[in-house]
């Protein structure tokens, strides 16, 4: 009968569309499950590391950065909170990863590598990042970085010449290099134990430390 | 021998254009591509990781900004819900289609489309970058609303139909 007929194809309209949509749901939770991490390729901590907390503690926190990424400079207060929290658990360990597309990416991460030769990485990070506008913006971002040393009492001829050598250079290529061929692929890039995270802010960071602990 | 009534209604649905019998069709997949994309973002945020981005740069920016939700609900939540009803009023045209139905549609994507100018204008003037994901779901927004033009009702198909019926002998 034609009108039956007519109401079982509508029938099998509505549930064929309902089950693609049920279907597609389930897929979509199974592959973001899946794609909350991945493994990490990167290089496990080591003795050149530019790190903070306790060599052989338990769990490593990788971070790559770039000084003039503005995404990066909104993580800083998180990973400083980070550091405080789990200060005596976790070994943090921050690698340079500048990007081509930020003019002053290699220059601050310079600026950054002098100030750790002379035991002030964390310090001139926070200032690099808490400032980062200011001197992105600026025609010249070594005189801001001059006045961020001094203000740490850094030996400004030794940052000058730790700034420009070519150890520091290589150092951070070093860095980026290992980081591209270990998969990072944007800033910021963080690995958790062996694991590369993407962490949406502080609950879900201390969520994902708190489970590798 | 006289055809069926569901011969018989399919032959002169064939008479109609080409676009208004795949329009529903269209309709259908622009708010089922739609509703991938808006749900994917919707679990992303619930699972408190961000989507990494492709195309375009600032899909960090974009989904953790203050403006990706909205009283306490994920926009691209409000999107999945709203992708979905469009979904199912997609499923209602290409049925049954009639003429409450084609003027919700039309309704809602209006809607649809008036709140796509806001969210882009966060992305490009407040915020200053874009997430891909957003831009693909506006995009669907954008052509269902314009290929929504293009609906008739039932009364306007068969007012057709009698324009082009041949004169009786």
């Amino acid at each position: 009968m034609p009108g039956r007929t007519f109401l079982r194809s509508k029938s099998v309209v509505w549930a064929g569309g309902s089950l693609l949509l049920l279907l597609s749901a389930a897929a979509l939770y199974v592959m973001t499950g899946a794609a909350s991490s991945e493994p990490s390729r990167a290089r496990q901590a080591g003795a050149g590391d530019v790190a903070f907390g306790p060599e052989h503690a338990r769990l490593v926190v990788i971070e790559y950065s770039d000084f003039q990424c503005e995404f990066c400079a909104r993580y800083a207060p998180i990973l400083a909170t980070l550091r405080k929290t789990y200060a005596d658990r976790v070994h943090f360990v921050f690698r340079f990863f500048p990007l081509n597309n930020h003019r002053y990416a290699m220059i601050a991460a310079q600026a950054a590598y002098a100030a750790f030769l002379q035991d002030e990485f964390w310090e001139m990070h926070d200032l690099l990042y808490e400032h980062q506008k200011e001197w992105s913006e600026s025609a010249d971002p070594r005189s801001s970085f001059d006045t961020y040393a001094e203000s740490l009492g850094l030996d400004i001829d030794r940052f000058h010449s730790d700034m420009d050598a070519q150890t520091t250079t290589e150092f951070i290529r070093r860095q980026l290099v290992e980081g591209t061929q270990a998969g990072v692929t944007r800033t910021p890039w963080f690995v958790i134990g062996d694991s590369a995270v993407f962490p949406r802010g502080t609950d879900e960071f201390k969520s994902l430390i708190d489970a590798a602990l | 021998m006289p055809g069926s009534r569901r011969d018989e209604q399919w032959r002169r649905d064939e008479r109609l254009r080409p676009h208004q019998r795949r329009l529903p069709v269209f309709l259908l997949g622009a708010s089922y591509v739609g509703f991938v994309i808006s749900l994917y973002l919707t679990l992303v945020h619930y699972r408190g990781y961000i989507a990494p981005c492709h195309v375009v740069h600032g899909c960090e920016v974009v989904q953790t900004s203050r403006y990706s939700v909205i009283l306490g609900i994920p926009v691209a939540l409000a999107g999945a819900v709203f992708f979905t009803l469009m979904f199912y009023l997609g499923i209602g045209l290409l049925t049954r289609p009639g003429l409450r139905l084609v003027r919700a549609y039309k309704l809602l994507a209006y809607a649809g489309a008036l709140a796509v100018i806001p969210l882009f204008l966060l992305q490009a003037v407040v915020l200053r970058a874009f997430c891909s994901y957003c831009l693909a779901t506006e995009v669907m927004m954008l052509a269902m609303w314009g290929a929504s033009f293009a609906l008739t009702s039932p009364r306007q198909m068969a007012e057709a139909r009698e324009g082009d019926a041949p004169p009786e002998r």
